[in-house]
């Protein structure tokens, strides 16, 4: 008997178990792989009457530096962009005075380069390294001032993980959700999941406000305040705290709600199957009752009326 | 001992003839007809689970500094209620265990309660002489809804503190006592600081109260009208077929028991659940995205979202959006599945008792019309979760509303008549029997295979056994001569006044065992 | 009765082949008789053991117990050692599984196999037993209520008022009548536009695209005073005829109380104008000509605008409150709204 349940019952149901567990984890962790943006950099970050942002301790490029974002620029970018960046081309956008923090976020999160005009930016891995990286932003940053410039390097020793949270949900969690997992935006747009971003990523991305994100001057989200972000979001939303077990890829009831049914009432109902009984058929039944008219069983009616 | 404490007992409070009664009842052994226990069990899980937690819990909205182990809220301002959850599940011991027990209780409760409803309605067991029970089971489905709704809304926590608020709007759209309703019940205007204690009583002890006494109505219905049964091994509409609650039944539902809190204790082990901690303390200008109600709220929520943007307003009033799918959905859905023993009685034109069950292919139209509802409230479950797939599916958000917007109509629309379709096929199938039965496998010269069946041989099949009527038999031994003195024949009903043989408990007379 | 010991079958009265088939009427109950008395023997295979093999399964459900109690004991080790939820949980859960899997397969395979079975009395009462109510209850009560009406409405009236006047403390107590608490907000004419942190709102403060939340002085973080500020532009903005000074140097200010279910709507997504309501995912339309107007999903009314314009100093400020209730409807508010 034990081992007619097995085969019969645990078995596929334990497969069925595994499946859904695995498609809920892929579920959470495909949300930390994905983000569809559809159009290119938004010109809104070239600032005009604003202080200009110097980060801390980020230095100057030198000649050789910026002959090899040159380079490369022309090698990669200008077919795009225009010789000079400016976007001349007519497919891609001006990118002077957007600042070389600008560039480095979107080179540096594999938004860009973009295989065809049209095609939706994901984060992906970057086409460059950090050096070169660099060197183009320092080129283009060079064209023109202003903007936002690359992340300086960040102490975030002495920064606040509570005042962190406490911004990060102010401001952050209405698109990217409280946990960072990233969602849908109107009109087929993104807010990217948060896992796998550099702290310096992040810096970029609060003081230029790609795409449809908002922009966060330092008059906004001063300084410290920033670092305190960066603090929770490289911390407890990259590597978030889960003493309960499976975290279901932090998107909350819904997926709780699949794993409650399949899983809990499930289990249970696996759990009856062993303890009811199966129904009994007698040998010439062939099921074909109460097709029609109640036989002769039922009660008279209005016997109890 | 057990002999002289029954008799201790017995000889005061006469409990032997009902006593027997209890023994001698038959409970039909079906699995499906666990799926109320499994709804029990999970209550008798929130309870205990819930006790614990009550003497952790501050329901206050007080705010506090929070000032301890979870770093990234020291020092921020918290609610007490939320500051107390934050503490059961870092630094009280087993604090954690009993939250996610008690949360996926919760889920499982309501999950179990809906499809044992479904068994129930599928399998037409709300027929006379059952409506009452029908009824108080979807009461009960309604309070344990709303008890869930109010239990995961006591931490306060940001998601679930959205979901108070999208309540507030609700009672506030209710046509003419609306806004007395929501101030009535937040005691002023939103957010106030009364609705987390006042939550916190109606769902520790007003609504269990009421959910408990509702069970045991429910219980004791089933007791006296005794439990239905599907056709087959001598069942008919006059009697009970199965296991008798002593020995067999006592076993195994407590044996259930412990299963289902094992299936409880397995998912607050290893899965997550309202991680609160993330979430962080509820402030009403704060808010998350992908934020969606507990499951079995989701069809609220998909129906919220779906809803087109129509209001109604004539000078000096206004029905606001919000009642339609959030006060009127509800309300007809609850209304007619209290009702519909009564509708298809009508319909049908039936008004017999019926003890014995059908089976969902034999009443081709019911099954239909309740697979194309369940399919309907599945695609708005579904749709509360739109901004999830589009993001999971990469698709636009827009797309998807509008896909589910057509779906609600479409999916019940044909899942409807493919039912129907399906219910007739499987009625002219031959249904095999439990018989196992051999066949010899024959290959023929040209290749092909075909079967011979074997006749069964002694051995093969389990004896059918004829029902033994427990409560109108004389049990004798091997010589023919009655065990007990004639007591036992006098059949049902009859109390025990101290037949004085000075029999123990467990004791069957020697000769005899 | 003698009776063969293995004979399976309970031997009946004569007379009846089928223990439920209607038995002659003499204590007939609308077709329920009552059963007649079978024997049985205390051999019959009814009683036996249902397993096959009972040794065999008693000692899986030994072994079930043992290892119940082992989890059991192993959830005493956790709690006292503080270990993680995870082995708290999984030796509990191996306690409940291991009794439940023994208690279960004890009661399926080590008890006798049946089947049994009892009858099924009368749903309903006999006619006698009805009518014998209905004669106690109306003979004994004839005397206490015939003519005895006047008194009965007396009775009425005073449950009545009582009734009534009992839901007073259980309803109205709750909570203070609303009166006009949805029709204002606390933004009054010269409000300065406050962050949550109480700092007042510049001028220069955002960017193009940026986006604020404020409140007004006397009611920082207020539920239904919060507003969201955007910068769509850097030029004024006109998003309606006449609201001409409303959003000055490109500010535009909205209550952030969706109009449908009140979650506070934060989204924005500047590069195409909108704000998004994360609830239920309805869209307002921002920008010139755009009042805050609902593209998509359910919210029935554009949030309300506070008319904003800057002083001296170049500090934002309210140029008077909101000119209609904010955030979802309710009966009473109609079609309140300016016409602007």
């Amino acid at each position: 008997m034990g081992l007619r349940f097995l085969r019969k019952v645990l078995i596929p149901f334990a497969a069925l178990v595994i499946a859904a567990s695995i498609g809920t984890l892929v579920m959470g962790r495909a949300h930390a792989s994905s983000a569809a943006t559809t159009s290119s950099p938004s010109q809104a970050a070239a600032l005009t009457g604003l202080e200009v942002m110097t980060g801390k301790g980020a230095t100057a490029a030198s000649t050789s530096e910026l002959q090899y974002g040159y380079t490369l620029f022309q090698t990669h970018c200008s077919y795009c962009h225009g010789v000079a960046a400016n976007g001349d081309t007519g497919i891609g956008p001006n990118l002077q005075g957007l600042g070389a923090g600008v560039v480095d976020l979107w080179l540096s999160t594999g938004w860009m380069p973009l295989k065809t005009p049209s095609a939706q930016p994901e984060n992906k891995e970057p086409s460059f390294d950090p050096a070169q990286i660099r060197a183009i932003a320092m080129w283009v940053a060079s064209l023109h001032p202003g903007g936002v410039p690359i992340a300086p390097k960040l102490d975030l020793k002495k920064s606040s993980l509570a005042t962190g949270f406490s911004l990060f949900t102010l401001n952050c969690a209405p698109c990217h959700t409280i946990t960072g997992a990233g969602d849908a935006l109107y009109d087929g747009y993104h807010a990217p999941p948060l896992h796998g971003l550099t702290a310096s990523v992040v810096w970029e991305a609060v003081r230029s406000g790609p795409q449809n994100m908002p922009p966060f001057s330092a008059r906004t989200i001063t300084p410290a305040q920033l670092d305190d972000i960066i603090k929770y979001v490289t911390g407890k939303i990259q590597h978030p705290t889960n003493p309960g077990g499976i975290g279901l890829g932090g998107v909350g009831p819904v997926a709780e709600g699949f794993v409650g049914l399949l899983v809990g009432v499930g289990g249970c109902l696996v759990a009856a199957y062993w303890v009811g009984d199966r129904t009994e058929r007698d040998e010439d039944d062939h099921g074909d009752h109460d097709a029609h008219q109640q036989g002769p069983e039922s009660a008279p009616e209005g016997a109890h009326a | 001992m057990i002999d002289s404490l029954y008799r201790w007992v017995d000889d005061r409070l006469n409990i032997s003839g009902g006593s027997r009664k209890l023994l001698n009842k038959i409970f039909p052994d079906h699995w499906s007809f666990m799926l109320g226990e499994i709804a029990l069990y999970s209550f008798v899980i929130l309870v205990v689970t819930g006790i614990f937690l009550t003497l952790y819990f501050v329901p206050s909205q007080q705010q506090v500094i929070y000032n301890g182990v979870y770093a990234p809220l020291r020092g921020q301002h918290v609610s007490e209620a939320y500051a107390s959850t934050i503490n059961l599940t870092f630094q009280v011991r087993c604090g954690l265990l009993m939250r996610q027990m008690h949360h996926w209780a919760a889920n499982i409760f309501v999950g179990s309660i809906v499809v044992h409803m479904c068994r129930i309605f599928f399998t037409g067991g709300f027929r006379r002489p059952r409506e009452f029970n029908w009824i108080i089971g979807v009461n009960l489905l309604i309070l344990a809804i709303f008890n869930g709704f109010l239990g995961y809304s006591l931490p306060d926590d940001l998601v679930s503190g959205t979901g108070i608020r999208i309540a507030f709007s609700i009672l506030e759209s209710v046509p003419l006592v609306g806004s007395y309703l929501a101030t009535f019940l937040f005691g002023g205007n939103y957010p106030g600081t009364s609705i987390i204690p006042r939550f916190f009583i109606i769902h520790v002890l007003i609504l269990p109260a009421i959910i408990a006494v509702l069970i045991g109505a429910h219980l004791g219905l089933l007791v006296k009208q005794k439990h239905t049964q599907f056709r087959g091994n001598g069942a008919t509409e006059k009697n009970v077929v199965g296991a008798p609650m002593w020995p067999t039944f006592i076993a195994k539902t407590q044996g259930f028991l412990f299963l289902v809190a094992g299936v409880t204790a397995i998912l607050g082990a290893v899965v997550q659940i309202n991680p609160i901690w993330q979430y962080g303390p509820y402030v009403p200008y704060k808010v998350s995205y992908a934020v969606q109600p507990d499951w079995y709220m989701g069809w609220l929520d998909g129906a919220l979202r779906l809803m087109p943007s129509w209001e109604i307003v004539f000078p000096g009033h206004m029905i606001p959006n919000a009642f339609f799918p959030g006060v009127l959905l509800p309300g007809i859905t609850f209304t007619v599945l209290m009702l519909w023993p009564m509708i298809e009685a009508k319909v049908r034109g039936d008004t017999a008792e019926h003890h014995l069950l059908e089976e969902p292919r034999n009443n081709p139209w019911r099954t239909s019309i309740g697979a194309a509802v369940l399919s309907f409230y599945f695609v708005l479950f579904g749709a509360s979760a739109t901004d999830v797939l589009a993001n999971y599916l990469e698709v636009s958000l827009n797309t998807v509303l509008v896909t589910f917007r057509y779906l609600v109509v479409i999916v019940p629309l044909v899942v409807g008549p493919v039912t129907y379709k399906i219910c007739l096929e499987l009625q002219h199938q031959h249904r095999p029997t439990k018989t196992k039965r051999h066949n010899i496998v024959i290959r023929s010269e040209e290749g092909g295979y075909s079967t011979i069946e074997v006749a069964p041989r002694p051995g093969d099949e389990r004896p059918h056994l004829e029902p033994i009527p427990v409560d109108a038999m004389v049990l004798v031994d091997d010589d023919g001569q009655p065990i007990a003195a004639g007591r036992v024949a006098a059949g049902v009903g009859s109390g025990g006044n101290g037949n004085g043989s000075g029999r123990g408990i467990f004791r069957i007379p020697r000769q005899y065992r | 009765m003698p009776d063969s010991p293995d004979d399976s079958r309970p031997s009946e009265a004569p007379g009846s082949s089928d223990p439920g088939a209607p038995a002659s009427p003499s204590s007939a109950h609308d077709g329920h008789a009552e059963p007649p008395v079978v024997t049985v023997s205390i051999n019959a295979p009814q009683f036996e053991v249902a397993a096959a093999n009972p040794e065999q399964v008693e000692r899986g459900i030994a072994v079930m117990f043992v290892l119940a109690a082992v989890g059991f004991a192993g959830f005493g080790a956790a709690y006292w050692q503080n270990a993680s939820n995870f082995w708290l949980g999984i030796s509990l859960a191996l306690g409940m599984v291991g009794l439940g899997v023994g208690m279960v397969a004890w009661g399926k395979y080590l008890m006798p196999r049946g089947p049994f079975s009892e009858s099924r009395h009368a749903t309903g009462p006999t006619e006698e037993e009805r009518e014998a109510f209905l004669t106690d209850f109306s003979s004994r009560g004839k005397v206490a209520i015939e003519r005895r009406g006047f008194l009965l409405k007396l009775l009425s009236l005073a449950g009545g008022v009582f009734g009534i006047v009992a839901l007073f403390p259980l309803l109205r107590s709750l909570g203070p009548l609303p009166k006009h608490m949805f029709y204002t907000t606390a933004w009054r004419k010269g409000d300065y536009l406050v962050t949550p942190d109480g700092r007042r709102v510049h001028v220069d403060d955002l960017e193009e695209g940026g986006v604020l939340t404020v409140f007004p002085p006397n009611d920082i973080g207020g539920a239904l005073s919060q507003t969201i500020l955007i910068r769509p532009l850097l030029t004024d903005v006109v998003t309606a005829p006449l609201r001409k000074t409303w959003g000055p140097a490109g500010y535009l200010a909205f209550s952030k109380v969706c109009t449908h279910a009140g979650c506070p709507v934060a989204l924005y997504e500047h590069a195409i104008g909108i704000l998004l309501c994360p609830c239920h995912q309805s869209a307002f339309e921002v920008g010139p000509d755009k009042p805050a107007v609902p593209v998509f999903g359910p919210a029935p009314r554009p949030l309300p605008q506070l008319a904003l314009y800057v002083d001296r100093k170049g500090y934002l400020r309210a140029q008077h409150g909101y000119y209609e209730p904010v955030g979802p409807g309710f009966w009473e508010r109609g079609d309140r709204g300016i016409a602007q």
